[in-house]
């Protein structure tokens, strides 16, 4: 469970222009986020760039995503800039994160996607142009998300059965191999299908099937 | 001086450079203090001195020993020089009054041969006044040799690495105190302290940096010396700056309160403990304000800050009984945190936040400041020309910053839910 004093440890220092405090069943996050180069403590110039934002922390993250909302303005809210309406940043697809990275830490957040999210802003603004690449709106973004975090090709059949598999606890060997070879798991793919299970616990498979499928 | 003469500063750590050095004691008033103390030593020592059979040594301790040395906040205040007078003797030949008399006598006949006032009789040490104009006085702290006993107390206490490391605790001392029952008594368990050991082990936490100073500084001044004859206070390492720049926040943050404000040990101890041999002071910092709060220990509920040559002795004592010097500490280093962070991370170099420069003493800054940058730069509006100009570099560092993610592997895309 996530506490007021790891957030506030993770801002400390690194983002002095934001505070954070408790509220019912989440941490609240709000100031001035400031963009800079990794591995820089002071830039002679300042900070790259600054983005006024609030963020929500719902007590159970990493297991619920984290809300950003940029508050100040500068981004248009518009679908092709990545933030919907209400100033809420599609930061990135969540599932597709806890899948790709090892450290789920509100820090690492902080350093990694958020970091990539608004110095992205910043380069769209200088160059009209998505410096890490974009996902698809909606439904096609998300499989392409979950298609990159299980490293197969985008097809949503296959995308569904494969997190079918990867949603059991032991994925059953009788199944027949997502390879498509028609035979059973056990005697074809099965090496694979367990490293990408590893890679992909069952928790993690489940919500990216219940968002692609909702009748799952 | 014209213009070209200056040394420019062109990053944050040019001008914390430049402040830490400004509230640093000035070479000529260490040379004076060292030449002083110097002087005591030898009148200790001199042929017809009642103690010159026991050798006497005076040495520093504190921060004239850890190069860590802050100006007073005020020109009316004194820099205290402490200092240990060690004997070559035993407690069999000492009562621990025996010892403060003896070396009070001493002392008070070399204050009297200088035209000075007699030495003041504290609790442990004997302090020498000197005249108004030279800002500082001493505190001699009478010592006996007592390395044996403390290094079997570590023992018994299972520090067993301490123990046998006589760099850290093979200088240990027995000192006096004549709030003690048996201070006149023929005893063996006199109060200790280890300021030798613990200077070892700061010296420790900053060898490689250290080493790197003097290589810098005989480059600089043309020296053809080796390292190693290099005296350490020729030189200045990021973690003694931190330190300093630090203990000037504390002094300007409690200048009303000076009875509960956090200890210099504490601080300085904390803050060797984080320092992980960074190059630089604003790294220094960053690491030291980041974490130096988790090297204070839980100890059944007792929040301890170990002596790191003796581990029994908790630096934190005091924060049991008075609640408000703990909360005074966090207070401290909670304001610390904030107006560092906002000047390294938030700032460019030539911008002092408000609360750093109220904290580190306007007037100091202001002459810092001052000194390294061209006119009074700060506050002045930019040209249009260099706005735009600063526009072009603002995309070049973010094509590095996007660079540095590109290498490394971005850990995420943008998406949009609808
Ligand atoms: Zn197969």
């Amino acid at each position: 469970m996530l506490t007021l004093k790891e957030v506030k440890a993770a801002i400390a220092f690194d983002q002095p222009k934001l505070r954070a405090t408790a509220a019912d069943r989440r941490i609240l996050v709000e100031g001035s986020y400031l963009v800079s180069e990794r591995d820089v403590v002071a830039a002679p110039d300042g900070p790259i760039a600054e983005f006024n934002i609030r963020m929500e922390l719902p007590d159970l993250y990493p297991r619920r995503e984290p809300k950003v909302f940029e508050v100040g303005g500068r981004i248009p809210r518009n679908p092709d800039r990545h933030i919907n309406p209400d100033g809420d940043c599609c930061v990135t697809v969540w599932e597709n994160w806890l899948a790709a990275s090892r450290d789920h830490s509100f820090g690492s957040f902080l350093k990694g996607p958020l970091s990539e999210y608004f110095l992205g802003q910043f380069w769209f603004e200088k160059t009209g142009k998505w410096p890490f690449g974009e996902r698809p709106h909606g439904l096609k973004g998300l499989e392409e998300a979950y298609a990159d975090a299980l490293g197969i090709a985008n097809k949503r059949e296959s995308l569904l059965y494969h997190l079918r598999l990867l949603s059991q606890d032991w994925p059953k060997g009788h199944w027949p191999c997502p390879c498509g070879s028609g035979k059973a798991l056990r005697r074809c793919h099965h090496q694979d299908l367990m490293a990408m299970h590893r890679r992909v616990p069952p928790d993690i498979a489940r919500r990216m099937l219940l968002r692609l499928d909702p009748k799952n | 001086m014209t213009m070209h003469d200056k040394r420019l500063a062109k990053t944050h750590d040019d001008i914390l450079e430049a402040m830490a050095e400004a509230l640093a004691i000035p070479p000529s008033k260490l040379e004076e203090a060292r030449s002083r103390y110097e002087a005591i030593g030898n009148w200790l020592d001199r042929p017809e001195s009642t103690l010159a059979d026991y050798d006497p040594a005076i040495s520093p301790q504190g921060s004239f020993l850890l190069g860590t040395v802050t100006r007073p906040l005020t020109d009316a205040e004194e820099y205290d020089v402490d200092l240990v007078c060690r004997l070559n003797a035993t407690k069999a030949e000492f009562t621990q009054k025996s010892l403060k008399d003896a070396v009070g006598y001493e002392v008070g006949l070399y204050a009297k041969a200088h035209g000075m006032t007699k030495p003041d009789d504290g609790r442990r040490c004997w302090t020498l006044n000197y005249a108004a104009g030279a800002q500082f006085h001493m505190d001699i702290l009478p010592a006996l040799p007592d390395a044996q006993r403390y290094q079997t107390k570590l023992l018994a206490e299972g520090y067993r690495t301490l123990a046998h490391d006589s760099a850290l605790s093979g200088h240990a001392i027995a000192i006096t105190d004549k709030t003690l029952p048996h201070y006149d008594q023929p005893t063996e368990d006199w109060p200790q302290s280890n300021p030798t050991g613990y200077g070892a082990w700061f010296r420790n936490r900053m060898l490689v940096q250290l080493t790197e100073s003097k290589k810098a500084f005989a480059k600089r001044e043309r020296i053809t010396a080796s390292v190693d004859e290099i005296p350490d206070y020729k030189v200045k390492t990021p973690l003694q700056r931190a330190v300093q720049l630090l203990k000037r926040h504390r002094d300007c943050m409690f200048a009303e309160d000076c009875e509960h404000k956090p200890i210099s040990i504490i601080i300085t101890t904390l803050s060797a403990h984080a320092y992980n041999e960074e190059t630089t002071i604003s790294g220094a910092l960053q690491s030291i304000l980041t974490v130096m709060d988790r090297y204070i220990e839980d100890r059944g509920g007792a929040a301890w800050v170990a002596n790191p040559v003796n581990p029994a002795e908790n630096f934190a004592d005091k924060w049991a009984e008075e609640p408000k010097k703990s909360e005074n500490f966090d207070r401290w280093l909670g304001q610390a945190r904030q107006d560092f962070a906002l000047y390294l991370r938030a700032n460019a170099f030539d911008k002092v936040p408000e609360l750093l420069r109220e904290h580190l003493g306007p007037q100091l800054v202001d002459r810092a400041m001052a000194a390294v940058l061209p006119v009074a730069a700060a506050g002045l509006a930019a040209p249009a020309i260099i706005t735009s100009a600063a526009r072009a570099e603002d995309v070049d560092r973010a094509q590095h910053a996007v660079d540095q993610i590109n290498r490394a592997g971005p850990q995420s895309k943008p998406w949009a839910r609808s």
